[in-house]
């Protein structure tokens, strides 16, 4: 079930990597992990037995980037292929936007395969979902194998859905982003055709549907506010005089938020003032001698000295004698 | 063990009974500026009155919805998603059991605490709390929120059920296969 986010400017989708146990499900989510942009995935995390095979789930995030202004990230996740764990697999299946079908191209495979397509086909429809709808890529993996089914006997058993088809070789990397990169595309489009073109009728949606970023309370992330948006978005403003907001760069794990300074009408008032009585610069000489301050002061006496004899000559007389 | 098999058979008539709300929320969850602004305040109070570290609020497939308090330090991504692992295992303990779901979970540790409480349908929201505070004014204060949520969340749903999708733009198709040949480039 994707998650829309104009607050966040977030899309997130939900995608699920299916099939019998040792197919190379988890293998697919490493690959992706070790050849993704380090600065567009997350941690691999692990739910796995001692044994190393998967008990609850695989969970890798991955950000797409910004897909028409929003950030489009997708929540990979691998299920238990082992029929005992159906229980745990039906659950990670809840809410998925689209499957990746990893079929093992082995001879002597093929009823664990159809046993997991069929498992697929029924948890799915459990949460109201049909597998031939729902956005479906099925990958033959392992073909690099000697004893293994042709291509067209795997589609003529497996494939009766015409979901779109890759070979895979998953532990050296080969078939692993095509797979991924078409089911992207797919659950995308799907995405679009359910929400792009309708549009919202609530009035108080309308008001807000411009691109206007907010985000959590408290110390998190929280406001970026376009100038012709500040006044809509001024709750968390206002309740800093000195008008610092808080920035936020990215929504990715671990970039922290920028303080940023928003000068007030009032300290706009305040830093003009504050130029006008201010000292003229001093002489260059002067600052190389000894800093602004310093090079102010002596201006400052020089006047004051001019000023004191102007006022002798002039109180005693003496300028009539240069007249 | 007639009673619990009874339970059961009123749990399974309940979750047979779809409606067209029932498909809508199952389908979309849309937010906009305004409901996050709206929920962004019960979470500040809440975080104020229960004293607690932070409150996040997830869907029940992972996704973070919004967060309040400090959450530097957490990958809120896997939190998110391993929050909802958790919470589905336990309401699945729940089916068995023949109870609808739990609507509480708490997970104790020596530093930090977190109580996950269902809002609504479809989100839960994650408190974690330390010793400055106890689990009796988190769960006081977990309630309150938990009902002014359960209001927002309904005007979200209402507004879903009158109105539409959400636009998207007609760009996206094209931006995002686009974003999807860079990205994927080998």
């Amino acid at each position: 079930m994707v998650q829309i986010n104009f607050a966040l400017k977030e899309v997130n989708c939900k995608i699920v990597y299916y099939g019998p146990g040792l197919s190379g499900k988890t293998t697919n989510l490493e690959v992706v992990h070790n050849k993704a942009p380090k600065s567009n995935v997350g941690d691999l995390t692990s739910i796995a037995t001692e044994g190393d095979r998967t008990l609850f789930f695989d969970f890798l995030p991955l950000n797409l980037g910004q897909v028409a202004g929003m950030q489009t990230k997708f929540q990979i996740y691998t299920v238990p292929g082992q029929v005992y764990y159906n229980s745990t697999r039906k659950l990670v299946l809840q809410g998925s936007d689209g499957v990746v079908f990893v079929a093992d191209s082995r001879r002597g495979k093929m009823d664990e395969n159809i046993e997991s397509l069929k498992n697929l086909e029924e948890n799915l429809r459990e949460y109201g979902l049909d597998i031939n709808t729902i956005p479906l890529v099925i990958q033959y993996n392992k073909r690099d194998l000697d004893d293994i089914h042709t291509v067209d006997e795997l589609n003529e058993i497996l494939n009766k859905y015409n979901a779109p088809t890759f070979e895979a070789v998953a532990v050296t990397g080969e078939g692993v982003f095509p797979t991924l990169k078409k089911l992207s595309s797919m659950v995308l489009e799907h995405l679009n055709a359910q929400h792009g073109s309708a549009r919202i009728k609530s009035k108080s949606a309308v008001s807000v549907k411009e691109p206007v970023m907010a985000g959590a309370a408290g110390n998190a992330p929280t406001a970026q506010t376009p100038p012709q948006a500040q006044s809509q978005a001024a709750p968390p403003a206002q309740k800093e005089p000195s008008g610092v907001v808080q920035e936020q760069v990215s929504a990715s794990p671990g970039v922290k938020p920028v303080e940023r300074k928003v000068p007030t009408p009032t300290n706009k008032v305040t830093q003009k003032a504050k130029r006008k009585t201010q000292a003229p610069p001093p002489p260059p000489v002067e600052v190389n001698a000894g800093g602004k301050g310093k090079g102010g002061l002596i201006v400052a006496v020089v006047i004051a000295v001019l000023a004191a004899a102007g006022a002798v000559v002039y109180f005693t007389g003496a300028w009539k004698n240069f007249v | 063990m007639e009673i619990l098999a009874e339970r059961r058979r009123i749990v399974g008539r309940r979750s047979a009974i779809v409606t067209d709300s029932d498909k809508i929320r199952e389908k979309r969850l849309v937010f906009y500026k305004d409901d996050i602004d709206k929920i962004n305040d019960v979470l500040k109070e809440f975080l104020s009155l229960s004293d607690s570290k932070a409150n996040i609020l997830i869907d029940k497939e992972g996704h973070m919805v919004t967060k309040a308090g400090s959450t530097d330090d957490f990958d809120m991504q896997a939190v998110s998603a391993l929050v909802a692992g958790s919470y589905a295992a336990t309401r699945e303990m729940a089916r068995l059991l023949g109870e609808d779901e739990f609507s509480v979970l708490f997970h104790q540790g020596k530093r930090d605490n977190i109580q996950l409480t269902l809002i609504g349908d479809r989100t839960i929201l994650a408190t974690v709390f330390d010793e400055r505070t106890t689990i009796g004014m988190v769960r006081l204060y977990a309630k309150e929120a938990s009902v002014k949520l359960g209001k927002i969340f309904d005007e979200i749903l209402k507004r879903e059920v009158e109105g539409g999708g959400a636009p998207l733009g007609n760009e996206f198709n094209e931006s995002a296969q686009n974003q999807l040949d860079s990205f994927f480039s080998e």
